[in-house]
C-alpha cells in the first residue's frame, strides 16, 4: 500500500468514524479491507482509494470507514461486567423504576454477540426481580453488514464454541442444516439492531439505564472519543450506567462523566456539568 | 500439574490436540479408542478427558457411561470432541455425563474456551 493510500484511508476513518490508525497498522487496513477489495474487483487498495477520489460516492465511503472498524467480539466477552450489569446494575435500576420498565444500549455491537449474551443471561434470571421486568437490549453498529448479520442471529461453528458453553448454546439455538447455529425466538423478543454512527446524537435511540460501550472508545482518536463519550452521556438517564471494557480508561476524557458511586467501574453522566440535557 | 487423556483414534486429532492442551499446561495421555481409554482411568484417573465420539472397540459414549458408572471418589471432567454435531447426539452426550462438548474442527481458541467454562483453566 502506498503511503498516500494509508493517509486517504486514515483520514476517511479519522472523518467518519472517529478512529485512530497509526502507519504500524497498515496491515489491520488491507486485512479489513479485503472483502469489499475482492468483490469490487480492486486488485490493491490503491486502485480502491483511486477510486474513491475519482468517483465521489458518499454511500460507498460509509462503507468503506464502517468496514474499517474492528469486527472482533464474541459471546460473553466481558463475563465479569455482564455478570456484575445482571446481579447489580438492573436490579439497581429496577429499584428505580416507577415501570418495570429498562432499556440497555449495545454501542458498537459489531455482529451482535454481546447484545444476544446479555439476552441470553437475563432469561436465566428465573424467579429474580429481573424476571417479571420488561427489559428491552438495542444493539448499534456503524457497519450496515454487522446490524444486518445481528438482526440475523445465526453465526457459524466457531463463532458459537467460542464464549458460549454447550448448554448455552442449547437453550438459546437452533441448527439449521447448514452447521450454522441461529438465537431462537425467545431471545428475539427482547433485542433489537439498528445502525448508529456514535459521532452522531442519539436522541432518536431514547434514553437509558445502562450503556455498554466496550472496546469501542480505545480505538478512537481523542478528538472522537469526546464527541462519542458526549453522545452516549447524553443518552444516559439520571442515576443510569455507562460500562465501558474494563482495560479501557475513558475517566476524565469528558466532564460530563463521572465515576459512579455506587457501581464499580461504571460511568454515570455529571448533571453538575453543562451540556447535559435530558435525553 | 493437571493431566488431560485425550481419547481419539486418529493419530493426527490426537497430536494436534495433545499440543493445544500442553500449551493450557496439561500433562497429556493418549489412548485410541474407549477400552485403552478406560484401562488408563482405572489405573490413574486424568483431571480431564477429550474424547471423540466414533472409535472402533469402544466407542466414546459407551466409554463415557462406563466411565461414570465406575468412578470413585475422582470424577474427571469430560469434554466430547467429535463430528458429530446435531443437537440430539449433543444433548445425548449431555445425558451420559459430558461436561463440554466440541465440535469438529476445532482450534486453540475453542479448546481453551470450552475448557474455561468447565473451570479447567
Amino acid at each position: 500500500m502506498q503511503e498516500s493510500t494509508f493517509n486517504e484511508l486514515a483520514d476517511l476513518a479519522l472523518r467518519l468514524t472517529g478512529q485512530h490508525f497509526a502507519p504500524s497498522k497498515s496491515y489491520l487496513m488491507e486485512a479489513r479491507l479485503s472483502n469489499i477489495s475482492r468483490r469490487e474487483s480492486f486488485a490493491t487498495l490503491d486502485d480502491l482509494v483511486h477510486c474513491l477520489k475519482a468517483r465521489p460516492n458518499p454511500r460507498f465511503d460509509q462503507e468503506v470507514a464502517a468496514a474499517l472498524t474492528s469486527k472482533r467480539t464474541q459471546f460473553f466477552r466481558e463475563r465479569n461486567q455482564l455478570e456484575q450489569i445482571v446481579s447489580h446494575a438492573l436490579p439497581q435500576r429496577l429499584k428505580q423504576s416507577k415501570n418495570g420498565r429498562l432499556r440497555v444500549w449495545c454501542a458498537g455491537v459489531s455482529t451482535g454477540q454481546e447484545a444476544w449474551s446479555l439476552a441470553m443471561r437475563l432469561l436465566e434470571e428465573v424467579g429474580s426481580p429481573l424476571a417479571s421486568a420488561d427489559i428491552e437490549v438495542v444493539g448499534t453498529d456503524v457497519s450496515t453488514d454487522c446490524v444486518e448479520k445481528a438482526g440475523q442471529g445465526t453465526y457459524g461453528h466457531f463463532d458459537v464454541q467460542k464464549g458460549l458453553s454447550i448448554h448455552r448454546l442449547m437453550t438459546n439455538f437452533t441448527r439449521a442444516d447448514s452447521g450454522d447455529w441461529t438465537v431462537s425466538e425467545k431471545l428475539r423478543d427482547s433485542v433489537s439492531f439498528r445502525r448508529h454512527n456514535l459521532l452522531h446524537p442519539a436522541q432518536d435511540l431514547g434514553a437509558f439505564d445502562v450503556i455498554i460501550c466496550a472496546h469501542v472508545v480505545s480505538g478512537l482518536a481523542l478528538s472522537a472519543q469526546r464527541e462519542v463519550l458526549t453522545n452516549l452521556s447524553r443518552q444516559l438517564l439520571p442515576g443510569a450506567y455507562l460500562f465501558s471494557a474494563p482495560t479501557e480508561r475513558i475517566e476524565g476524557i469528558v466532564e460530563t462523566l463521572k465515576p459512579s458511586r455506587d457501581m464499580r467501574g461504571a460511568f454515570e453522566r455529571d448533571t453538575a456539568q453543562q451540556g447535559i440535557v435530558a435525553a | 500439574m493437571k493431566h488431560c487423556l485425550i481419547v481419539d483414534d486418529s493419530r493426527v486429532v490426537r497430536t494436534v490436540a495433545g499440543r493445544i492442551v500442553q500449551d493450557l499446561s496439561f500433562t497429556v495421555s493418549e489412548a485410541a479408542h474407549g477400552a485403552e481409554a478406560l484401562e488408563i482411568c482405572r489405573k490413574d484417573m486424568p483431571d480431564a478427558i477429550l474424547l471423540d465420539w466414533n472409535m472402533p472397540v469402544m466407542n466414546g459414549l459407551d466409554f463415557l457411561r462406563a466411565l461414570r458408572r465406575e468412578e470413585r471418589g475422582k470424577e474427571p471432567v469430560v469434554v466430547f470432541c467429535t463430528n458429530e454435531n446435531d443437537p440430539e447426539h449433543i444433548s445425548e452426550a449431555i445425558r451420559a455425563g459430558a461436561n463440554e462438548y466440541i465440535m469438529k474442527p476445532f482450534d486453540a481458541d475453542i479448546v481453551e474456551s470450552k475448557f474455561s467454562e468447565v473451570g479447567l483453566v
